[in-house]
């Protein structure tokens, strides 16, 4: 199995090689023979005239033949370089059948428990569950580069299946998607082979899969992950591909849409998972830590969201083109330089990735694709001239430039808290590493100005907006905002967590309290957006306000499935908020022992131990009481598992809109009695029901969108503008 | 043994599957500067459509949206007129190249 494996990820790395340069030997080709028939339809169309007049020169009929017969070598020579483009694309789709089958065998070994192949022996052992051998493919190092070319190869094959929609933009993309696709299958091929054979004696079991990956989440939080960051290739490879070929217009953005927004909504989706994990299995009560990984992910999400909106200003005004092409290639270059620092070792991280040299492969490939773009850029950057300026500084224009500087700067300072240590090493001799305070000091005031954004964005005008328009779109949702902040303010904090908020006793509260206020707002906003689009419509068909503004969403998806999304940031943030009130406890507990915190009365009924083939476990039984009644019962546990020799944590959560009492059992004291930290996380819920909002919102975003069935006369100055329908727009 | 005879038919499959091209190809349309105005001319008349919406939705003020409509318009006839231009052009072409 192992060698077959083996040679399906070597034909992968041919066919990939053979994609690449067949690809553009037939681009080269195509684009001379373009010039050519440029240049020589004009000489021909000249040479034709002279020929076909009565009693011309046989000398100028002979030139007419020559000419004749020029055209068609150069049709002819326009087929083969067609030919030639097509077996490239083809070549492409076989890649991905072959990298499917190395990616089959792998798991099938894994099942089969064959511990001849290294990468099975350091993942699995005989007792792992079903579902964690399938997530053995990308638990280990050359199992996830395996997974990410896999992953890279399937969105290739999609491009390439759907070539018709534009034939030539599509074989620029297929040849930088091969590029990329080359450097993760030399990877695998030459640095980190997953089918290596063990050398000498194969061990009777294997070592295990790390006890923080056996977790339900982590089977599918890596693909997501990886569907994210894979994935912003394919926006990286067309604009890539459209800076080449001097793509004229801005269809290339209007084709990548869907894919940019299913790619953000894996990495969106892979982000919050991976904090829900964290919150889940490591036990230290948070959901975000700001380690290397996390701030890996996060940065090109930052930047891919603010490609998301700034794209929009390329489609309707034509503006921005250059910066665009440096936040969609900053995006993929982030991705890329997560997986650098993951991999190398270069800098330290809880998350537990092997250190080795593909680092240097990373590097390299960073250093090439930076050198590539910036080639291209600056070659043909005259091609990229904004058509519009920037009329006013009130407009919707600028409040996504605004947005779009908000969002790098955010990922400049995780980038450079990310790369402090390694910085410091290198000015002063010694690492010192930055903390949450650092990250927190500038991502909050920044969210906050996000928020403000993000309630104002929308009522803007393309263009320019008046202090008349101001004050009719923002009256009412202001003083919606402010009333309940002042509510806020005044109630007694025995009310809840998000109540008593008192924003001069600490910096905490005034932070939380300006962000409800502006969730609020934002809020508002997209109420009034819902309520005034459905006015309209329900005023032109006469149907309810519900039915008006489900038609209203469904004829322009993009933009209400946006403001959707919007809200679910909002729900989010709130989430984020509740951290100014988390309290936190840790207690010995015997039998009959009790702790308070918050509301909560815990009393450890007992505790106890168990065993399994695959881990021995040890946890407390705890009930829970609230207002001297009993209202549940938790087991806080503590695992060791036997191949791998390691233990994990697993807390027991009990979830409420209002906040989680979060028990963690932290092991045991001299007395063999167990160590109960006790967290209550308010608002928490909030995030992971804000990031179901933005899926559903994500997913509303691609459907397509229904027509406008009503019309309206429309200026007679254009021509075919007469019936301009009602519709709505971004 | 087996796993030398199941790479080399994959080999072969992959030869055959890349190299054996049957029928015509499709190469659609070439992209002209009349194809892009033409979606640009669209991208225009669907800022004037939002425009009408938004106005309609009371969100923009009278003064505004007759300025606004009026710059929109002006675009959109920039763009209708140079195609109209490249259009005129490509029709007198082959007329030349006859006469």
């Amino acid at each position: 199995m192992a060698e077959i494996g083996s040679f399906a990820l070597l034909l992968a790395l041919a066919l990939s090689v053979y994609s690449f340069l067949a690809g553009i030997i037939a681009l080269a080709f195509q684009n001379q023979v373009s010039q050519n028939q440029v240049s020589q339809n004009q000489v021909s169309q000249k040479v034709a005239r002279q020929a076909v007049q009565p009693g011309s020169h046989p000398a100028r009929r002979a030139g007419f033949a020559a000419s004749s017969h020029e055209n068609s070598l150069a049709a002819l020579l326009r087929q083969g370089s067609e030919r030639i483009g097509e077996t490239a694309r083809r070549a492409g789709i076989a890649t991905f059948a072959a990298v499917v089958l190395a990616a089959v065998i792998l798991v099938v070994c894994a099942f089969r428990d064959d511990f001849s192949i290294a990468y099975i022996l350091h993942h699995s052992n005989r007792d792992l569950p079903g579902p964690y051998k399938f997530a053995v493919l990308w638990s280990g190092q050359e199992g996830s580069l395996l997974f990410w070319s896999l992953l890279l190869a399937a969105y290739g094959f999609v491009l390439r299946l759907r070539y018709k929609t534009d034939p030539r933009l599509f074989a620029y993309a297929s040849v930088v998607l091969a590029g990329v696709q080359i450097f993760f299958l030399s990877l695998l091929n030459f640095a980190a082979h997953p089918f290596a054979i063990v050398q000498g004696t194969i061990p009777a079991d294997g070592n295990g899969l790390n006890p923080l990956l056996q977790y339900p989440e982590m089977v599918i939080h890596p693909p997501m992950l990886y569907l994210g960051y894979v994935g912003f290739t394919v926006p990286f490879a067309f604009a890539l591909g459209a800076l080449i070929m001097k793509y004229p217009g801005e269809k290339w953005i209007h084709i990548t849409r869907r894919w940019t927004m299913v790619t953000w909504a894996f990495l969106t989706c892979g982000v919050f998972l991976g904090a829900h994990w964290a919150y889940s299995v490591l036990g230290w009560g948070g959901y975000w830590g700001w380690d290397p990984v996390e701030n890996a992910s996060l940065m090109p999400w930052l930047t891919g969201t603010a490609f998301l909106h700034s794209v929009m200003m390329q489609e309707k005004r034509g503006m921005l083109k250059m910066w665009n092409m440096w936040l969609v290639f900053a995006t993929f270059w982030l991705a890329i330089l997560g997986t650098f620092l993951t991999r190398s070792g270069i800098i330290s991280s809880v998350h537990a990735f092997a250190q080795s040299s593909i680092g240097d492969w990373f590097a390299w490939f960073l250093g090439i694709t930076l050198a590539v773009f910036v080639f291209f850029f600056f070659k043909n950057k005259s091609h990229l001239v904004s058509e519009h300026k920037l009329e006013s500084l009130v407009s919707r224009e600028s409040s996504f430039l605004f947005n779009n500087l908000l969002f790098v700067l955010l990922c400049f300072t995780v980038l450079w808290g990310t790369w402090f240590p390694k910085i410091s090493e290198l000015v002063q001799g010694n690492k010192v590493t930055v903390g949450a305070p650092f990250y927190n000091r500038v991502a909050i005031p920044v969210a906050l100005l996000l928020l403000i954004l993000t309630a104002i964005g929308p009522l803007l005008a393309w263009r320019k907006t008046s202090i008349e328009s101001l004050k009719r779109n923002f009256l009412w949702p202001v003083i919606g905002a402010i009333a309940i902040a002042v509510v806020l303010m005044i109630t007694p904090q025995s009310w809840g967590s998000a109540f008593g908020l008192k924003p001069w006793r600490d910096i905490s509260y005034f932070y939380s309290l300006m962000a409800i206020a502006l969730a609020v707002l934002v809020t508002l906003t997209v109420a009034s957006e819902f309520y005034r689009g459905g006015r309209v419509i329900s005023k032109h068909t006469g149907q309810g306000m519900f039915a008006s503004m489900v038609q209203l969403t469904h004829r322009n998806t993009r933009r209400y499935g946006g403001y959707i999304v919007h809200f679910g940031v909002v729900v989010v943030i709130i989430g984020f908020a509740g951290a100014a009130f988390n309290q936190d406890k840790e207690q010995e507990m015997g039998y009959g022992d009790k702790m308070t915190i918050g509301s909560y009365t815990l009393v450890c009924r007992s505790y106890t131990q168990d065993d399994n083939p695959n881990y021995g476990s040890e946890w407390a039984v705890v009930d829970v009481y609230k207002g001297g009644k009993k209202i549940d019962t938790m087991t806080p546990v503590r695992e060791f598992y036997k191949a791998s020799r390691q233990a994990s944590t697993k807390p027991d959560i009990r979830s409420t809109f209002k906040e989680d009492l979060y028990l963690v059992y932290e092991g045991q004291n001299e007395k063999g009695q167990p160590v109960i930290k006790a967290h209550l996380n308010a608002l928490v819920t909030w995030i992971w029901m804000g990031v179901w909002i933005i899926l559903g919102g994500t997913v509303l975003a691609l459907v397509p969108n229904a027509p406008a069935p009503v019309r309206i006369p429309a200026p007679a100055r254009l021509e075919r503008a007469h019936a301009a329908p009602v519709t709505t727009g971004d | 043994m087996i796993w030398l005879i199941c790479c080399g038919m994959l080999a072969v499959a992959s030869l055959f599957y890349v190299f054996y091209l049957p029928g015509k190809l499709f190469l659609g349309p070439e992209k002209t500067r009349a194809g892009y105005l033409r979606e640009r001319k669209d991208a225009v008349y669907e800022n004037l459509r939002d425009l009408n919406f938004e106005y309609k939705a009371g969100k923009v003020p009278d003064v505004d949206y007759r300025s606004l409509k009026s710059s929109l318009q002006d675009e959109a006839a920039t763009i209708l007129g140079e195609i109209a231009r490249l259009e005129a052009k490509a029709a007198a072409a082959p007329r030349r190249a006859q006469e």
